[in-house]
């Protein structure tokens, strides 16, 4: 890469982030001054609930699974079995569990709502609605945001306590915990802390996928090949960033959990 | 009713067009020709304001439009109903929810009336009984007919058609335009039509402009058209002769 094509590429990275403040900024106004209506936003939470719920529930049966599997094997040896399921579902709701949603809806309907509006940008129907006398941000983009940012407390609700019952079977099965004793520590291992850290984060990662699949979508250019680009860098960008943004929020998240703790002693 | 004075549009580095002027007045058929890329389909989104010139003026109804907000914009989309290039119907909403659309946000309209407007617009481009369909339950060439009755439903005074017969057989490519002009006279529309159809233009326009490389190489009536040694509007004309010749 030549020094020249460095800068340009700099450039362009940062024409893009200002080009996306400048469209959240669009979306934020236009919800305030045009609020769409409550039909479209309840039809898309439920469209998007409704496409997600099965591929979030069975992975998050599976992820409960797997941590089940892996912490039965080290706690065993220190006597601590007990607290399997306390631990588990803990590590699941500050943690595993809205990466794991955000991922899979960065897949699921950040791909599908990328092509949609990419699809409705080239073939002109986005330019339709503007002609017939409607604002394309209140009518389409405004519902899917919420709908995605919504959406995701639900399925990181049904990922969560599917991860329950896949911990508490694997918990059985391969270590010998009963159900009872599996959720027995649950209620006090999971904190309120954990609790809103999980729910931040899965805040945080559902509005960066909503922001982006809804701009790479809407601002779509050159026909199919344009709406294959938006799907595959709607796909890498949301992924990226939310890893960026796991990183940020655990750390801070940690921060604040030791400014509370030091507080309280 | 239209007025461009030396409009110039730019994409970066690229001038589009360079400086068209013309006018046209209430009532009249305006045909816009040209190869593809030269700017014509760009001409006729800055009138609506789905694209901003970057210099000159344009009137439509003594009204200058190019400084206009989004939200200022709204009074003239109401004037000027759109075709375009593709059907652009909205896949998850129903024919009839489709054509009634640009009345429900345009007007308010109680939902009879708009049953009656839908029906109507429906009847103008002789399309019957399939309102509760989705367009992906209709062919293409009713598709395009579907998305010419939403434009006409709001009974615009201007209707711009954006290649409205590409993509379709010659059967139902006459069919739409004999569609536009009976849609132009009924209404008593003013109508800019790009097309590549110089056969077409001749037959039904008022007036014809040929644009390459975004000026205006060739203006007038389709008299003065036929009678214009301009190389490129003697290839359309060549093209025009052969298809009769083969007929």
């Amino acid at each position: 890469m030549t020094p020249n094509s460095f800068s340009h590429y700099i450039l362009n990275i940062f024409s893009e982030i200002g080009s996306l403040i400048l469209f959240l900024k669009e979306v934020l106004i236009t919800s305030i001054k045009y609020p769409s209506s409550r039909q479209q936003i309840l039809e898309q939470i439920w469209q998007v609930t409704m496409q997600s719920v099965s591929t979030t529930s069975m992975a998050g049966f599976f992820v409960g699974a797997i941590m089940a599997i892996q912490f039965a094997m080290q706690m065993s040896e220190f006597g601590a079995i007990g607290y399997l399921g306390g631990l588990t579902t803990s590590g699941t709701i500050r943690e595993v569990g809205p990466l794991l949603i955000a991922f899979l809806l960065s897949g699921k309907i950040g791909a599908y709502t990328s092509a949609e509006l990419g699809t409705m940008r080239v073939t002109e129907q986005i330019d339709a609605i503007r002609c017939l006398g409607a604002n394309p941000i209140q009518e389409l983009i405004v519902p899917r945001f919420i709908a995605i940012v919504i959406s995701s407390f639900f399925l990181l609700g049904a990922g969560l306590i599917m991860s329950v019952f896949g911990g508490a079977l694997m918990g059985y099965l391969f270590a010998g915990v009963s159900y009872e004793q599996y959720v027995r520590y649950i209620p006090s291992l999971i904190t309120l802390p954990s609790i809103i850290s999980g729910t931040f984060k899965s805040f945080v990662f559902a509005f960066i996928l909503g922001s982006i699949c809804t701009y790479q979508g809407y601002k779509t250019t050159g026909g199919a090949k344009g709406v294959g680009r938006s799907v595959v860098n709607t796909a890498v960008l949301t992924m990226m960033c939310i890893v960026v943004a796991d990183w940020i929020t655990s750390t801070l998240s940690d921060l604040i959990l030791k400014m509370i703790t030091e507080t309280i002693h | 009713m239209i007025h461009f004075k030396n409009v110039v549009k730019r994409f970066g580095d690229r001038t589009i067009l360079k400086g068209i002027s013309f006018d046209l007045d209430e009532g009249e058929i305006l045909f816009i020709l040209g190869t593809s890329g030269t700017g014509k389909s760009v001409l006729l989104k800055t009138i609506v304001g789905l694209l901003r010139s970057d210099e000159g003026e344009i009137y439509i109804d003594h009204q200058e439009v190019t400084k206009l907000s989004e939200a200022d914009f709204a009074p003239i989309r109401k004037k000027c109903g759109m075709v375009f290039q593709h059907p652009a119907l909205f896949d998850s909403m129903t024919i009839f929810d489709n054509v009634a659309f640009g009345l429900r946000k345009h007007f308010k309209m109680s939902e009879a009336e708009i049953k009656v407007k839908v029906r109507n617009a429906l009847t103008m481009v002789h399309l019957t009984g399939i309102e509760n369909k989705y367009p992906s339950e209709i062919s293409y060439g009713m598709q395009k007919r579907v998305s010419l009755a939403r434009t006409v439903a709001i009974v615009p005074r201007v209707l711009l058609f954006d290649e409205p017969t590409t993509g379709l057989d010659p059967v139902t490519t006459n069919a739409v335009n004999m569609l536009i002009r009976d849609l132009s006279h009924t209404l008593g529309a003013t109508s800019i039509v790009v097309s590549h159809d110089m056969a077409c233009a001749l037959a039904i326009a008022n007036k014809i402009i040929v644009l390459d490389q975004g000026n205006i190489v060739a203006q007038g009536t389709p008299q003065e058209i036929l009678q214009c040694r301009v190389p490129l509007v003697e290839d359309f004309l060549i093209e025009v002769k052969n298809d009769s010749q083969l007929l």
